[in-house]
Protein backbone atom coordinates (compact mmCIF):
# COMPACT_ATOMS: atom_id res chain seq x y z
CA UNK A 1 0.00 0.00 0.00
CA UNK A 2 2.70 2.36 0.94
CA UNK A 3 4.80 1.84 -2.20
CA UNK A 4 1.43 2.22 -4.58
CA UNK A 5 0.77 5.46 -2.62
CA UNK A 6 4.53 6.49 -3.02
CA UNK A 7 4.00 5.86 -6.91
CA UNK A 8 1.08 7.39 -7.40
CA UNK A 9 1.79 10.24 -5.73
CA UNK A 10 5.20 10.82 -7.56
CA UNK A 11 3.15 10.78 -10.34
CA UNK A 12 0.65 12.58 -9.78
CA UNK A 13 3.95 15.54 -8.96
CA UNK A 14 4.49 14.62 -12.91
CA UNK A 15 1.13 15.84 -14.04
CA UNK A 16 1.16 18.86 -11.57
CA UNK A 17 3.76 19.89 -13.87
CA UNK A 18 3.67 18.01 -17.13
CA UNK A 19 0.52 20.55 -18.55
CA UNK A 20 2.08 23.31 -17.95
CA UNK A 21 5.31 22.39 -19.58
CA UNK A 22 3.27 21.78 -22.69
CA UNK A 23 1.45 24.64 -22.43
CA UNK A 24 5.19 26.70 -22.46
CA UNK A 25 6.02 24.57 -24.89
CA UNK A 26 2.65 25.72 -27.18
CA UNK A 27 1.12 22.60 -27.14
CA UNK A 28 -2.59 22.79 -29.59
CA UNK A 29 -4.58 21.58 -27.27
CA UNK A 30 -3.41 22.44 -23.71
CA UNK A 31 -4.94 25.94 -22.69
CA UNK A 32 -4.39 27.60 -19.71
CA UNK A 33 -8.31 26.35 -18.57
CA UNK A 34 -7.18 22.55 -18.71
CA UNK A 35 -3.58 23.45 -17.01
CA UNK A 36 -5.73 24.77 -13.92
CA UNK A 37 -8.29 21.97 -14.06
CA UNK A 38 -5.05 18.99 -14.05
CA UNK A 39 -3.75 21.12 -11.61
CA UNK A 40 -6.13 21.02 -9.32
CA UNK A 41 -6.41 17.03 -9.50
CA UNK A 42 -2.86 16.53 -9.50
CA UNK A 43 -2.82 17.99 -6.17
CA UNK A 44 -5.86 16.91 -5.05
CA UNK A 45 -4.08 13.54 -5.54
CA UNK A 46 -0.80 14.50 -4.10
CA UNK A 47 -2.70 15.68 -0.52
CA UNK A 48 -4.34 12.19 -0.55
CA UNK A 49 -1.63 10.15 -1.32
CA UNK A 50 1.78 11.69 -0.05
CA UNK A 51 0.21 11.31 3.51
CA UNK A 52 -0.06 7.48 3.62
CA UNK A 53 3.96 7.51 3.70
CA UNK A 54 4.93 10.88 5.32
CA UNK A 55 2.62 11.66 7.69
CA UNK A 56 4.46 8.93 10.04
CA UNK A 57 7.43 9.51 8.37
CA UNK A 58 11.38 9.62 9.48
CA UNK A 59 11.65 13.66 10.12
CA UNK A 60 13.52 15.38 7.47
CA UNK A 61 14.71 18.18 9.19
CA UNK A 62 18.09 18.63 11.17
CA UNK A 63 16.91 18.21 14.35
CA UNK B 1 14.29 35.40 3.51
CA UNK B 2 11.65 33.90 5.03
CA UNK B 3 10.71 30.41 6.27
CA UNK B 4 13.71 29.37 7.92
CA UNK B 5 10.89 29.62 10.58
CA UNK B 6 9.31 26.71 9.53
CA UNK B 7 12.07 24.00 9.62
CA UNK B 8 14.49 25.45 11.96
CA UNK B 9 13.80 22.97 13.90
CA UNK B 10 16.61 23.39 15.77
CA UNK B 11 16.71 26.82 15.62
CA UNK B 12 15.49 29.48 17.01
CA UNK B 13 12.01 27.35 18.97
CA UNK B 14 14.59 25.48 20.54
CA UNK B 15 17.11 28.40 21.27
CA UNK B 16 14.79 30.37 22.83
CA UNK B 17 13.34 28.24 25.54
CA UNK B 18 15.04 25.09 24.98
CA UNK B 19 13.03 23.30 24.06
CA UNK B 20 11.32 22.43 20.11
CA UNK B 21 11.05 20.12 17.35
CA UNK B 22 14.81 18.53 17.50
CA UNK B 23 12.48 17.09 20.59
CA UNK B 24 14.25 19.41 23.01
CA UNK B 25 17.27 17.14 23.08
CA UNK B 26 21.04 18.30 23.64
CA UNK B 27 20.01 22.24 24.19
CA UNK B 28 22.43 22.01 26.72
CA UNK B 29 25.01 19.41 25.64
CA UNK B 30 26.80 18.83 22.42
CA UNK B 31 25.10 16.67 19.96
CA UNK B 32 26.26 13.39 19.96
CA UNK B 33 28.32 11.63 17.36
CA UNK B 34 25.41 8.95 17.09
CA UNK B 35 22.52 11.50 16.62
CA UNK B 36 24.42 12.92 13.15
CA UNK B 37 22.90 13.35 10.07
CA UNK B 38 23.37 12.90 6.58
CA UNK B 39 24.21 15.19 4.02
CA UNK B 40 20.37 14.10 2.07
CA UNK B 41 18.59 15.50 5.46
CA UNK B 42 19.63 18.75 4.74
CA UNK B 43 19.58 19.52 1.24
CA UNK B 44 15.59 18.47 2.15
CA UNK B 45 15.18 20.47 4.88
CA UNK B 46 16.54 24.05 2.96
CA UNK B 47 14.67 23.08 -0.18
CA UNK B 48 11.48 23.12 1.49
CA UNK B 49 11.99 25.79 3.89
CA UNK B 50 13.43 28.58 1.71
CA UNK B 51 10.06 28.41 -0.88
CA UNK B 52 7.95 30.44 1.49
CA UNK B 53 4.77 32.58 1.19
CA UNK B 54 6.80 35.76 1.34
CA UNK B 55 8.76 34.66 -1.62
CA UNK B 56 5.50 35.50 -3.25
CA UNK B 57 5.92 38.90 -1.95
CA UNK B 58 9.55 39.48 -3.16
CA UNK B 59 9.68 37.95 -6.34
CA UNK B 60 7.24 41.25 -7.46
CA UNK B 61 8.71 44.07 -4.92
CA UNK B 62 11.79 43.40 -7.06
CA UNK B 63 9.95 44.11 -10.29
CA UNK B 64 8.20 46.60 -8.43
CA UNK B 65 11.95 48.02 -7.99
CA UNK B 66 12.48 48.70 -11.68
CA UNK B 67 15.40 45.72 -11.51
CA UNK B 68 16.90 44.96 -14.74
CA UNK B 69 17.27 41.19 -15.97
CA UNK B 70 20.97 40.84 -16.08
CA UNK B 71 21.24 42.84 -12.74
CA UNK B 72 18.18 40.38 -11.53
CA UNK B 73 19.62 37.01 -12.77
CA UNK B 74 23.01 37.71 -12.50
CA UNK B 75 22.32 39.72 -9.06
CA UNK B 76 20.44 35.94 -7.43
CA UNK B 77 22.97 33.95 -8.90
CA UNK B 78 26.27 35.80 -6.88
CA UNK B 79 23.94 36.91 -3.58
CA UNK B 80 22.46 33.21 -3.12
CA UNK B 81 26.23 32.10 -3.95
CA UNK B 82 27.54 34.39 -1.41
CA UNK B 83 25.08 33.15 1.24
CA UNK B 84 25.75 29.55 0.72
CA UNK B 85 29.38 30.58 1.24
CA UNK B 86 28.54 31.82 4.63
CA UNK B 87 26.58 28.96 6.20
CA UNK B 88 29.56 26.98 4.65
CA UNK B 89 32.77 28.96 6.21
CA UNK B 90 31.34 30.47 8.56
CA UNK B 91 28.80 29.03 10.13
CA UNK B 92 29.09 25.31 9.89
CA UNK B 93 32.68 25.06 10.75
CA UNK B 94 31.57 26.56 14.33
CA UNK B 95 28.61 24.20 14.15
CA UNK B 96 30.41 21.03 13.51
CA UNK B 97 32.93 21.47 16.11
CA UNK B 98 30.87 23.15 19.13
CA UNK B 99 27.82 21.43 18.55
CA UNK B 100 25.71 23.62 20.65
CA UNK B 101 22.50 25.88 20.26
CA UNK B 102 23.01 29.53 19.08
CA UNK B 103 21.16 30.49 21.81
CA UNK B 104 23.09 28.36 24.41
CA UNK B 105 26.75 29.09 23.07
CA UNK B 106 25.46 32.41 23.49
CA UNK B 107 24.49 32.15 26.74
CA UNK B 108 28.22 31.16 27.75
CA UNK B 109 29.29 34.13 25.56
CA UNK B 110 26.74 36.84 26.57
CA UNK B 111 25.17 35.88 29.65
CA UNK B 112 21.43 35.29 30.21
CA UNK B 113 20.55 38.80 30.31
CA UNK B 114 21.80 39.39 27.30
CA UNK B 115 20.35 36.34 25.61
CA UNK B 116 17.21 37.16 26.71
CA UNK B 117 17.41 40.72 25.16
CA UNK B 118 18.26 38.73 22.22
CA UNK B 119 15.23 36.67 23.03
CA UNK B 120 12.84 40.02 22.54
CA UNK B 121 14.58 41.48 19.56
CA UNK B 122 13.99 37.95 17.93
CA UNK B 123 10.51 37.42 18.79
CA UNK B 124 9.76 40.78 17.73
CA UNK B 125 11.25 40.64 14.50
CA UNK B 126 9.32 37.08 14.01
CA UNK B 127 5.95 38.60 15.02
CA UNK B 128 6.56 41.10 12.18
CA UNK B 129 7.62 38.45 9.67
CA UNK B 130 4.66 36.36 10.43
CA UNK B 131 2.28 39.34 9.86
CA UNK B 132 4.27 39.20 6.66
CA UNK B 133 2.85 35.77 6.39
CA UNK B 134 -0.56 36.58 7.21
CA UNK B 135 -0.80 38.94 4.50
CA UNK B 136 -0.08 37.15 2.01
CA UNK B 137 -2.71 34.33 2.88
CA UNK B 138 -4.90 36.72 3.12
CA UNK B 139 -4.90 38.27 -0.19
CA UNK B 140 -5.86 34.39 -1.38
CA UNK B 141 -9.35 35.28 0.43
CA UNK B 142 -10.06 38.50 -1.41
CA UNK B 143 -10.36 36.33 -4.92
CA UNK B 144 -13.13 34.54 -2.77
CA UNK B 145 -15.08 37.31 -1.49
CA UNK B 146 -14.03 40.25 -3.44
CA UNK B 147 -13.52 42.83 -1.00
CA UNK B 148 -11.12 45.68 -1.77
CA UNK B 149 -7.35 44.70 -1.31
CA UNK B 150 -4.53 47.10 -0.32
CA UNK B 151 -2.15 48.46 -3.11
CA UNK B 152 1.66 49.14 -3.11
CA UNK B 153 1.61 52.05 -1.53
CA UNK B 154 -0.89 51.95 1.01
CA UNK B 155 0.37 52.07 4.45
CA UNK B 156 -3.04 51.48 6.37
CA UNK B 157 -5.51 49.07 6.10
CA UNK B 158 -7.79 50.18 3.06
CA UNK B 159 -11.21 48.34 3.89
CA UNK B 160 -13.44 46.71 6.48
CA UNK B 161 -13.11 43.07 4.64
CA UNK B 162 -9.29 43.29 4.52
CA UNK B 163 -9.39 43.69 8.27
CA UNK B 164 -12.06 40.55 8.46
CA UNK B 165 -9.71 38.63 6.27
CA UNK B 166 -6.33 38.62 8.42
CA UNK B 167 -8.42 38.73 11.34
CA UNK B 168 -9.82 35.37 10.16
CA UNK B 169 -6.18 33.83 9.15
CA UNK B 170 -4.42 35.66 11.97
CA UNK B 171 -6.67 33.86 14.86
CA UNK B 172 -6.74 31.04 13.21
CA UNK B 173 -3.01 30.40 12.51
CA UNK B 174 -2.51 31.98 15.91
CA UNK B 175 -4.96 29.35 18.04
CA UNK B 176 -3.24 26.16 15.95
CA UNK B 177 0.21 27.78 16.95
CA UNK B 178 -0.39 28.09 20.54
CA UNK B 179 -1.77 24.48 20.71
CA UNK B 180 1.73 23.34 19.03
CA UNK B 181 3.01 23.03 15.76
CA UNK B 182 3.91 19.83 15.58
CA UNK B 183 0.64 18.51 13.48
CA UNK B 184 1.44 21.84 10.88
CA UNK B 185 5.26 21.23 10.59
CA UNK B 186 4.26 17.43 9.22
CA UNK B 187 1.86 18.96 6.85
CA UNK B 188 4.15 21.59 5.73
CA UNK B 189 6.79 18.25 5.25
CA UNK B 190 4.18 17.19 2.81
CA UNK B 191 3.12 20.47 0.97
CA UNK B 192 6.89 21.28 0.27
CA UNK B 193 7.59 19.46 -2.63
CA UNK B 194 4.03 20.28 -3.95
CA UNK B 195 4.61 23.61 -2.93
CA UNK B 196 8.04 23.87 -5.39
CA UNK B 197 6.51 22.90 -8.15
CA UNK B 198 3.51 24.86 -8.14
CA UNK B 199 6.15 27.74 -8.06
CA UNK B 200 7.92 26.37 -11.07
CA UNK B 201 4.54 26.23 -12.71
CA UNK B 202 3.79 30.40 -12.02
CA UNK B 203 7.26 30.24 -13.95
CA UNK B 204 6.04 28.10 -16.87
CA UNK B 205 2.55 29.98 -17.11
CA UNK B 206 3.82 33.59 -16.56
CA UNK B 207 6.11 32.97 -19.29
CA UNK B 208 3.91 31.40 -21.57
CA UNK B 209 2.04 34.31 -21.30
CA UNK B 210 4.36 36.62 -21.76
CA UNK B 211 5.35 35.03 -25.22
CA UNK B 212 1.83 34.89 -26.69
CA UNK B 213 0.96 38.69 -25.71
CA UNK B 214 4.36 40.14 -26.83
CA UNK B 215 4.09 37.88 -30.10
CA UNK B 216 7.65 36.41 -29.53
CA UNK B 217 9.52 33.94 -31.77
CA UNK B 218 11.31 31.88 -29.01
CA UNK B 219 13.94 29.64 -30.88
CA UNK B 220 17.28 29.82 -28.55
CA UNK B 221 18.22 31.02 -25.51
CA UNK B 222 19.46 34.26 -27.22
CA UNK B 223 15.81 34.83 -27.48
CA UNK B 224 14.63 34.08 -24.48
CA UNK B 225 16.83 36.53 -22.71
CA UNK B 226 15.51 39.56 -24.63
CA UNK B 227 12.24 38.45 -24.30
CA UNK B 228 13.62 38.89 -20.12
CA UNK B 229 15.34 42.03 -21.15
CA UNK B 230 12.57 43.80 -23.45
CA UNK B 231 9.51 42.67 -21.45
CA UNK B 232 10.00 41.08 -18.22
CA UNK B 233 12.83 42.89 -16.53
CA UNK B 234 12.93 45.75 -18.25
CA UNK B 235 14.98 47.92 -15.36
CA UNK B 236 14.19 51.69 -15.24
CA UNK B 237 12.51 53.63 -12.61
CA UNK B 238 10.98 51.70 -9.61
CA UNK B 239 7.46 52.15 -8.88
CA UNK B 240 6.08 55.00 -6.58
CA UNK B 241 7.47 54.06 -2.81
CA UNK B 242 9.86 51.35 -4.15
CA UNK B 243 13.62 51.59 -3.73
CA UNK B 244 15.34 51.11 -7.46
CA UNK B 245 17.33 47.89 -7.20
CA UNK B 246 20.40 47.21 -9.24
CA UNK B 247 22.61 44.30 -9.40
CA UNK B 248 24.52 45.41 -5.79
CA UNK B 249 20.99 45.53 -4.37
CA UNK B 250 19.64 42.10 -5.46
CA UNK B 251 23.05 40.31 -4.67
CA UNK B 252 23.08 41.90 -1.49
CA UNK B 253 19.62 41.00 -0.77
CA UNK B 254 20.04 37.92 -1.63
CA UNK B 255 23.23 37.21 0.48
CA UNK B 256 21.48 39.04 3.76
CA UNK B 257 17.80 38.16 3.10
CA UNK B 258 19.33 35.34 5.59
CA UNK B 259 21.61 36.55 7.39
CA UNK B 260 20.39 35.99 10.82
CA UNK B 261 20.70 32.56 9.98
CA UNK B 262 24.33 32.62 8.66
CA UNK B 263 26.22 35.21 9.62
CA UNK B 264 23.99 35.71 12.52
CA UNK B 265 24.41 31.81 13.44
CA UNK B 266 20.97 31.19 13.77
CA UNK B 267 21.82 27.72 12.44
CA UNK B 268 24.71 26.61 14.81
CA UNK B 269 21.30 25.10 15.98
CA UNK B 270 20.89 22.98 12.56
CA UNK B 271 24.51 22.29 11.65
CA UNK B 272 25.53 20.97 15.16
CA UNK B 273 23.80 17.83 13.33
CA UNK B 274 26.24 17.83 10.48
CA UNK B 275 28.82 14.87 10.26
CA UNK B 276 30.90 17.18 8.23
CA UNK B 277 30.99 21.17 7.90
CA UNK B 278 31.17 21.53 4.59
CA UNK B 279 27.72 20.03 4.68
CA UNK B 280 26.97 23.97 4.61
CA UNK B 281 26.24 23.36 0.95
CA UNK B 282 23.14 21.99 1.51
CA UNK B 283 22.23 25.53 1.77
CA UNK B 284 22.27 26.04 -1.75
CA UNK B 285 19.15 23.58 -2.52
CA UNK B 286 17.14 26.53 -0.67
CA UNK B 287 18.89 29.23 -2.32
CA UNK B 288 18.30 28.05 -5.66
CA UNK B 289 14.57 26.61 -5.39
CA UNK B 290 13.31 28.95 -3.33
CA UNK B 291 15.42 32.17 -3.69
CA UNK B 292 15.97 32.23 -7.90
CA UNK B 293 13.51 29.81 -9.02
CA UNK B 294 10.40 31.24 -6.86
CA UNK B 295 11.37 34.53 -6.94
CA UNK B 296 12.18 34.70 -10.79
CA UNK B 297 9.03 33.10 -11.11
CA UNK B 298 6.60 34.99 -8.85
CA UNK B 299 8.08 38.15 -9.87
CA UNK B 300 7.40 36.77 -13.87
CA UNK B 301 3.81 36.26 -12.67
CA UNK B 302 3.71 40.54 -11.40
CA UNK B 303 5.82 41.86 -14.66
CA UNK B 304 2.47 39.96 -16.76
CA UNK B 305 0.08 41.91 -14.60
CA UNK B 306 2.23 44.90 -15.31
CA UNK B 307 2.75 44.44 -18.73
CA UNK B 308 -1.38 43.98 -19.26
CA UNK B 309 -1.89 46.92 -17.25
CA UNK B 310 0.78 49.34 -15.92
CA UNK B 311 -1.58 50.92 -13.47
CA UNK B 312 -2.60 47.73 -11.79
CA UNK B 313 0.59 48.09 -9.30
CA UNK B 314 -0.65 45.71 -6.42
CA UNK B 315 1.22 43.51 -4.93
CA UNK B 316 -1.38 40.48 -4.04
CA UNK B 317 0.14 37.02 -4.39
CA UNK B 318 -3.73 34.97 -4.42
CA UNK B 319 -4.78 37.08 -7.68
CA UNK B 320 -1.75 36.64 -9.08
CA UNK B 321 -1.47 32.97 -7.89
CA UNK B 322 -5.03 32.50 -8.83
CA UNK B 323 -4.58 33.75 -12.38
CA UNK B 324 -2.00 31.39 -13.34
CA UNK B 325 -2.76 28.34 -11.47
CA UNK B 326 -6.55 28.31 -10.67
CA UNK B 327 -7.71 27.19 -7.48
CA UNK B 328 -4.32 25.10 -7.02
CA UNK B 329 -2.29 28.45 -7.01
CA UNK B 330 -4.36 29.65 -4.66
CA UNK B 331 -4.39 26.62 -2.19
CA UNK B 332 -0.48 27.51 -2.98
CA UNK B 333 -0.79 30.47 -1.56
CA UNK B 334 -2.90 29.79 1.48
CA UNK B 335 -0.83 26.96 2.09
CA UNK B 336 2.68 28.67 2.16
CA UNK B 337 1.47 31.29 4.38
CA UNK B 338 0.16 29.42 6.93
CA UNK B 339 2.91 26.78 7.17
CA UNK B 340 5.36 29.53 7.74
CA UNK B 341 3.38 32.37 9.89
CA UNK B 342 2.18 28.90 11.92
CA UNK B 343 5.88 28.13 13.08
CA UNK B 344 6.92 31.68 13.58
CA UNK B 345 4.14 32.46 15.42
CA UNK B 346 5.08 29.63 17.93
CA UNK B 347 8.99 30.46 17.98
CA UNK B 348 8.27 34.44 18.36
CA UNK B 349 5.88 32.88 21.57
CA UNK B 350 8.66 31.16 22.68
CA UNK B 351 11.05 33.91 22.59
CA UNK B 352 9.08 36.07 24.45
CA UNK B 353 7.81 33.25 27.17
CA UNK B 354 11.66 33.01 27.65
CA UNK B 355 11.37 36.75 29.31
CA UNK B 356 8.63 35.38 31.41
CA UNK B 357 9.31 32.07 32.16
CA UNK B 358 6.17 31.48 34.38
CA UNK B 359 3.84 32.70 31.93
CA UNK B 360 1.76 30.06 29.95
CA UNK B 361 2.89 29.29 26.59
CA UNK B 362 -0.34 28.81 25.11
CA UNK B 363 -1.23 32.61 26.64
CA UNK B 364 1.29 34.16 25.34
CA UNK B 365 1.46 32.73 22.08
CA UNK B 366 -1.79 33.76 21.89
CA UNK B 367 -0.99 36.91 22.55
CA UNK B 368 1.84 36.86 20.08
CA UNK B 369 -0.53 35.91 17.22
CA UNK B 370 -2.58 38.76 18.28
CA UNK B 371 0.22 41.18 17.75
CA UNK B 372 1.45 39.81 14.09
CA UNK B 373 -2.05 40.07 13.32
CA UNK B 374 -2.33 43.42 13.82
CA UNK B 375 1.18 44.36 12.30
CA UNK B 376 -0.76 42.16 9.00
CA UNK B 377 -3.71 44.33 8.87
CA UNK B 378 -0.62 47.30 8.03
CA UNK B 379 -0.03 46.79 4.23
CA UNK B 380 3.19 48.68 4.92
CA UNK B 381 5.10 45.82 6.46
CA UNK B 382 4.34 43.25 3.47
CA UNK B 383 5.07 46.13 0.87
CA UNK B 384 7.75 47.60 2.49
CA UNK B 385 9.54 43.62 3.12
CA UNK B 386 12.45 44.13 0.64
CA UNK B 387 13.50 46.49 3.72
CA UNK B 388 12.40 44.39 6.56
CA UNK B 389 14.24 41.48 5.93
CA UNK B 390 17.25 43.62 5.27
CA UNK B 391 16.53 45.55 8.87
CA UNK B 392 15.74 41.92 10.77
CA UNK B 393 19.27 40.43 9.16
CA UNK B 394 20.54 43.60 10.45
CA UNK B 395 19.47 43.83 14.06
CA UNK B 396 20.93 39.64 14.46
CA UNK B 397 24.09 40.25 12.29
CA UNK B 398 26.42 41.60 15.31
CA UNK B 399 25.27 38.59 18.12
CA UNK B 400 26.93 36.45 14.37
CA UNK B 401 29.83 38.53 14.63
CA UNK B 402 30.47 37.96 18.52
CA UNK B 403 30.28 34.11 18.17
CA UNK B 404 33.29 34.03 15.43
CA UNK B 405 35.79 35.94 17.08
CA UNK B 406 34.71 34.34 20.49
CA UNK B 407 35.33 31.00 18.90
CA UNK B 408 38.57 31.79 16.56
CA UNK B 409 39.86 34.42 17.59
CA UNK B 410 39.97 34.93 22.27
CA UNK B 411 42.60 32.75 22.39
CA UNK B 412 45.14 33.94 19.96
CA UNK B 413 44.30 37.12 21.07
CA UNK B 414 45.21 36.41 25.06
CA UNK B 415 41.56 36.59 26.07
CA UNK B 416 38.82 34.25 26.99
CA UNK B 417 36.22 32.55 25.17
CA UNK B 418 33.18 31.69 26.71
CA UNK B 419 33.85 34.26 29.23
CA UNK B 420 29.86 35.40 30.88
CA UNK B 421 30.08 31.22 31.82
CA UNK B 422 33.90 31.68 33.06
CA UNK B 423 33.00 34.98 35.06
CA UNK B 424 29.33 33.84 36.17
CA UNK B 425 28.40 37.39 35.04
CA UNK B 426 24.76 37.74 33.56
CA UNK B 427 25.51 39.93 31.26
CA UNK B 428 28.97 40.45 28.79
CA UNK B 429 29.22 44.45 28.79
CA UNK B 430 32.02 43.60 25.61
CA UNK B 431 29.51 41.45 23.77
CA UNK B 432 26.17 43.92 24.78
CA UNK B 433 28.24 46.96 23.49
CA UNK B 434 29.36 44.81 20.10
CA UNK B 435 25.80 44.55 19.55
CA UNK B 436 24.60 48.14 20.65
CA UNK B 437 27.65 50.24 19.14
CA UNK B 438 27.21 48.15 15.67
CA UNK B 439 23.37 48.88 15.71
CA UNK B 440 24.79 52.64 15.90
CA UNK B 441 26.88 52.45 13.32
CA UNK B 442 24.42 51.03 10.90
CA UNK B 443 21.56 53.95 12.09
CA UNK B 444 24.13 56.42 11.40
CA UNK B 445 25.18 55.44 8.28
CA UNK B 446 21.54 55.11 6.94
CA UNK B 447 20.55 58.80 8.36
CA UNK B 448 23.72 59.56 6.94
CA UNK B 449 23.40 58.33 3.50
CA UNK B 450 20.05 57.24 3.35
CA UNK B 451 17.84 54.35 4.15
CA UNK B 452 18.77 52.09 0.66
CA UNK B 453 21.86 51.71 2.28
CA UNK B 454 20.42 49.34 5.17
CA UNK B 455 20.46 46.52 2.16
CA UNK B 456 24.64 47.15 2.49
CA UNK B 457 25.54 48.50 5.62
CA UNK B 458 25.48 44.82 7.09
CA UNK B 459 28.61 44.22 5.14
CA UNK B 460 30.76 46.92 7.37
CA UNK B 461 28.31 46.38 10.29
CA UNK B 462 29.93 42.76 10.79
CA UNK B 463 33.72 43.82 11.33
CA UNK B 464 32.35 46.76 13.69
CA UNK B 465 30.92 44.44 15.68
CA UNK B 466 34.02 42.42 15.66
CA UNK B 467 36.46 45.32 16.32
CA UNK B 468 34.30 46.68 18.93
CA UNK B 469 33.92 43.37 20.80
CA UNK B 470 37.51 42.51 20.89
CA UNK B 471 38.62 46.09 22.12
CA UNK B 472 35.83 45.91 24.52
CA UNK B 473 36.75 42.04 25.82
CA UNK B 474 40.12 43.49 26.43
CA UNK B 475 38.81 46.63 28.86
CA UNK B 476 35.77 43.99 30.61
CA UNK B 477 38.10 40.91 31.05
CA UNK B 478 40.88 43.13 32.30
CA UNK B 479 38.35 44.44 34.97
CA UNK B 480 35.98 41.90 35.49
CA UNK B 481 38.55 38.82 36.32
CA UNK B 482 37.29 35.29 36.94
CA UNK B 483 36.60 34.40 40.63
CA UNK B 484 38.80 31.34 39.86
CA UNK B 485 41.59 33.47 38.51
CA UNK B 486 41.71 36.36 40.42
CA UNK B 487 45.44 37.64 40.78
Amino acid sequence: MRMIAMVVSWLSLAALTAPSVMYLAGAERMDLDTVKRIMLWASVVWFVTAPMYMWNGKKEGAG
Amino acid sequence: MDQQAQVQQGGAVEGSQHEGAAGGEFERQPVPQSRLLGFKSFIGMYAGEHCAGTELMIGPLFVAAGVSAYDLVMGLIVGNALAVLSWVFLCAPIATRARLTLYYQLEKICGKYLVKLYDVANGVMFCFLAGAMITVSATALGVWFKFPMPGLTDLYPNSVGWVVAVLAVGALISVVAAYGYETVSKFANIAAPWMVLVFLVFGFVGLRQFITSTGAEIHSAGDLWTLAKTSIWKGGDPLPGQVKFTFWHVTFFAWFCNMAMHVGMSDLSVFRFAKKSWYGVASASGMYVGHFMAWISASILYAYQLHLNAADTDVLPGPLAFRAAGLAGLICVIIAGWTTANPTIYRAGLAFQAIIPKASRFKVTLLTGLVATIAAMFPMLAMKLLGFVALYGMLLMPMGAVVVVDFWLMRKLGLRSNFAELSGRPFNWAAGLAWFLTLGFCGAVMILYGFDKMFFVSLPGWFVAAVVYILASMVYQKAVRPAGLAA
